[in-house]
């Protein structure tokens, strides 16, 4: 462990908790919108569900790489939540138009 | 937080590869055992020591089965809490009979899902399971653990802690961090190519394990990839439940369009109707296979609605010749035989998907590919281990000199991850062929001891590795590692043995019979017997060459 600035176990903890509850939300927010998106678009609903499950968790493994290679974990905060928080609500808006 | 994306990525190996690779050595180990879980079951089955079955008639065997089946007690038990009120003596609706098979099943899986009257969630189901001797009829004791498909394989994907689905979700874990792992592993050490040809048995322990992790990690890199990911993508629906929970109501718009279109009846109609010779469906639904030029076994045969005028039966194609787990699923009415409806070709999407399941998943036939996973998987397990030895021989002179305990932890829970599970596996072994038939009144059933002793074993080894450990700390080797070696080695032939004792089948006779799933389970504890010995021995003899005194220089590596 490199660069240690102020108590390292708190920020450990705080890229951690970015990485696997953000990334998660992301992941979520990214399959949901994908799967309302796509059936909204005349595909199968399961293949649908298929189809971004599959890109979805490999998003999970890009964002939680990138979780911790990024430089301030503020920024990654920002990203994968408000991403993945804009995403599920657009699913949701989608659902609603739908259904 | 790092000064560069290569550092960030070591860190990230390290720590997280050190804390879930305990968790990934069962999932990888059970894993390659599950590829043999049918093997494993005659073993631990005696009766069920014989040639594999197809599905037999549902006329005269499976049905008169179906019929007198209902749930354990301890289903029942589980069920208490889920409705109002007192439960039925006996469960009379059944929505649901199932039978399953592949070309490596002798006995055959069933169950009947029941609905659940006074149930507080709508749609709650009990469910009884039986297994059969697809020959005869005739049903085997319940309480007979199937050791491979009943519990290695549930342990390689869930751990068998099934509170709150908790052992999915730390598998699920796990799998994500191979993932990252074998990422950030190809990031911090770029000479991929080259560490397929590098290792170095005689330089300093530390340079040797690092290549041996290298090696195993580099040459199986996309079996490790792949199945993890697989796996993810198999209960992606259990991490993911989006369709279950926030998107509910278009999963619900979609039922409804798929039943309009299908003509499948999605609810009883409460008009009792009988149910006519599934065999005759059966012998159409095999008839408009071959026609498609897929002439096929049944391996997978459920009736819907039982007894009612909404009644179907569905009918599926063993998929033994094709990866894509792929069913070309034919719907009868129950009530007449007429052809409701036959699955269409899968899509690109649904083909994709059939095929990444399904190659994990292993329903096809190809013995060498089978034995290709087991390697594949015990390669995975060698790439762990040799991980946290890496880690271990790193800290150890460092830790010694600062007192810390860090290194001697980490050895200890090496041991009862590595030959400590190998322990628990023969445990339970062992204890399937010592235990009684039925075991007597007051003690837990035949399949829970089992389980206990599989569990009891492994925390025996756990203790061991502990109480044996202290010499790490000073720089030296953990007599553990070599006792539990003669361990394995003992139980395995114990093993063996025993099966011969309490079968008659030893390996003589299994052998020149050609039987062998059981002569595979028998050969492969002695070749781990075996091998562990060769361990044992090399470790004495380095016990005895004072390793503490072995000073290279230190190389520069990370890990």
């Amino acid at each position: 462990m490199s660069v240690v600035l102020r108590a390292p176990q708190v920020q450990i903890a705080g890229r951690i908790a970015a990485a696997l509850l953000g990334g998660y939300a992301f992941t979520w927010g990214f399959i949901a919108l994908g799967v309302a998106g796509l059936f909204a678009t005349g595909m199968e609903f399961h293949d649908a569900e298929h189809l971004c499950n599959i890109l979805g968790i490999l998003a999970f493994l890009a964002v939680f790489l990138w979780a911790f290679a990024a430089r301030s974990v503020k920024r990654v905060w920002l990203v994968l939540a408000g991403a993945g928080g804009l995403m599920a609500a657009s699913a949701s808006l989608i659902q609603h138009l739908l259904a | 937080m790092f000064q560069n994306f290569r550092l960030s990525m070591a860190w990230l190996h390290t720590w997280f590869g050190l804390v879930l690779g305990f968790v990934l050595m069962v999932v990888f180990f059970f894993g390659a055992l599950s590829v043999f879980d049918r093997e494993i079951d005659r073993w631990a089955i005696p009766a069920s020591r014989f040639e594999a079955q197809p599905m037999p008639s549902f006329d005269t065997v499976l049905r008169p089965v179906f019929e007198t089946m209902q749930p354990s007690a301890d289903r029942i038990e589980q069920m208490r809490d889920k409705v109002n009120g007192p439960l039925p003596e006996r469960f009379t609706v059944p929505t649901r009979w199932g039978a399953y098979t592949t070309h490596r099943d002798p006995v055959l899986g069933m169950f009947v899902g029941y609905e659940v009257p006074n149930a507080k969630e709508p749609e709650t189901y009990i469910f009884a399971s039986r297994t059969i001797d697809p020959r005869s009829g005739a049903s085997l004791p319940d309480d007979h653990l199937k050791i491979g498909s009943g519990f290695f394989y549930p342990l390689h994907y869930s751990l068998t802690l099934y509170w709150k689905d908790l052992g999915y979700w730390i598998v699920g874990l796990a799998a994500l961090i191979m993932l990252a792992a074998l990422v950030s592993g190809v990031v911090m050490h770029r000479k991929l190519f080259r560490e397929l040809f590098t290792f170095r048995p005689n330089k300093s322990r530390q340079r040797s394990l690092l290549d041996l992790h290298n090696l195993t990690g580099v040459v199986a890199l996309p079996f490790h990839f792949f199945f993890a990911f697989t796996g993810l993508v198999i209960f992606a629906g259990i991490y993911f439940p989006i369709t279950h929970t926030q998107l509910d109501p278009l999963h619900e718009l979609h039922e409804q369009l798929e039943a309009q279109e299908t003509g499948l009846p999605h609810e009883r109609a409460g008009v009792p109707a009988p149910i006519a010779s599934v065999d005759a469906m059966v012998a159409e639904a095999q008839r408009r296979w071959a026609a498609k030029d897929m002439a096929g076994e049944v391996g997978f045969l459920a009736v819907q609605h039982v007894g009612d005028a909404n009644g179907y039966v569905s009918i599926y194609r063993a998929g033994t010749d094709r990866i894509a787990l792929t069913g070309e699923g034919i719907h009868f009415k129950a009530s007449t035989g007429e052809v409701l409806r036959e699955d269409p070709p899968s899509t690109a999407v649904g083909s994709v998907n059939e095929f990444l399941t399904g190659l994990h998943l292993q329903h096809f036939r190809h013995w060498l590919l089978r034995w290709l996973y087991l390697m594949g998987g015990l390669v995975g397990c060698v790439c762990i281990a040799t991980g946290f030895l890496f880690f271990v021989e790193k800290r150890k002179r460092q830790h010694a000199r600062q007192n810390s305990q860090g290194a001697r932890i980490v050895d200890a829970l090496a041991v009862t991850t590595v030959t400590g599970m190998m322990l628990a596996a023969l445990g339970i072994l062992i204890a399937n062929r010592l235990l009684p038939d039925s075991m007597p009144l007051g003690w837990p059933e035949r399949g829970a001891m089992e389980r206990y002793l599989f569990w009891g074993t492994w925390a025996l080894a756990m203790l061991h590795a502990g109480w044996r450990s202290g010499p790490v700390a000073q720089e030296r080797q953990n007599p553990a590692w070599r006792e539990q070696c003669v361990a394995v080695a003992a139980l395995a032939i114990a093993a063996v043995l025993l099966n011969w004792a309490t079968t008659g089948d030893h390996l003589w006779r299994t052998l020149s019979l050609g039987y062998w799933p059981v002569a595979g389970v028998d050969l492969f504890m002695l070749a781990a017997a075996a091998i562990a010995l060769g361990a044992a021995r090399k470790l004495k003899q380095r016990g005895a060459a004072a390793p503490a005194t072995r000073h290279e220089p230190p190389e520069p590596a990370h890990a």
